[in-house]
């Protein structure tokens, strides 16, 4: 089949040539515990729903294998905080500063939708 | 969480034996997953529609993910089955044996009865 399928997810792969897998344990960095944490307390508390979760990170689209796991996963936190209204995007955006701000972080450092971060 | 809490959180929660009346199908049945293409967050994948298989196993009835992906509560609670498929028919170039089978969970509105001759796989007798 030359045409992309359908309505296909990125994350639905069943079929296609996997190629070799990296068995290597690569750890958790601490945002990503951190980010771990934050979406397990909000699936228990039933703010959000695994499934809303999985729909949200479905829809990144070509983006869902540019980003790591835990990048992918935030990602589709952040859809779903905008929108349920927990947070709205300059709210986002001014904290984020704040953050960044208050750790010196440096511009190329791990985060969130950065394929290039330093590792 | 004290001991022994999240084991009675389990318990409370549907089995995956939850007998699930009103179902439209049964152990043995020989079902065809819909070849169907509609957008959004489906629970069944690409490869499996349009192919047939034979229900192995009730697994209870759950709300529907597909409904509560957007936000909805998923009721009425959807029948999931067990399917089991033959590799050589899900593969049309399967190298493995012919008795080699996938098995996979699969909503109610997913399937449709299937029609024609063949006799159903052979299946564990369970009691549902």
């Amino acid at each position: 089949m030359s045409d992309k399928p359908v309505n296909k997810g990125p994350h639905d792969l069943g079929g296609t040539a996997a190629g070799p897998i990296d068995t290597t344990d690569h750890g958790m960095k601490f945002w990503e515990k951190q980010a771990n944490a934050l979406r397990n307390t909000l699936t228990h508390k039933k703010i959000l729903r695994v499934d809303e979760l999985r729909r949200a990170a479905e829809d990144l689209g070509d983006q869902y294998y540019k980003l790591a796991y835990f990048e992918r996963t935030t990602m589709a936190l952040r859809t779903l905080l905008l929108e349920k209204g927990f947070i709205t995007e300059a709210e986002l955006k001014a904290r984020m500063a704040e953050v960044r701000a208050r750790f010196d972080v440096p511009a190329a450092a791990a985060s969130p939708g950065r394929k290039d971060a330093g590792r | 969480m004290r001991p022994g809490k999240r084991a009675q959180a389990r318990r409370e929660r549907p089995s995956t034996y939850t007998p699930a009346p009103g179902r439209r199908f049964n152990v043995g049945d020989r079902v065809v997953i819909k070849h169907a293409f509609p957008p959004g967050h489906r629970r069944t994948p690409y490869y499996i529609r349009g192919k047939e298989g034979v229900i192995e196993r009730i697994c209870g009835a759950f709300p529907n993910p597909e409904e509560v992906a957007y936000g909805f509560d998923g009721e009425p609670a959807k029948v999931l089955y067990r399917v089991r498929f033959k590799q050589n028919h899900v593969w049309p170039d399967y190298k493995g044996p012919a008795r080699d089978i996938i098995e996979m969970e699969i909503f109610e509105h997913w399937l449709v009865p299937a029609s024609g001759r063949a006799k159903p796989a052979r299946l564990p007798q369970r009691n549902d």
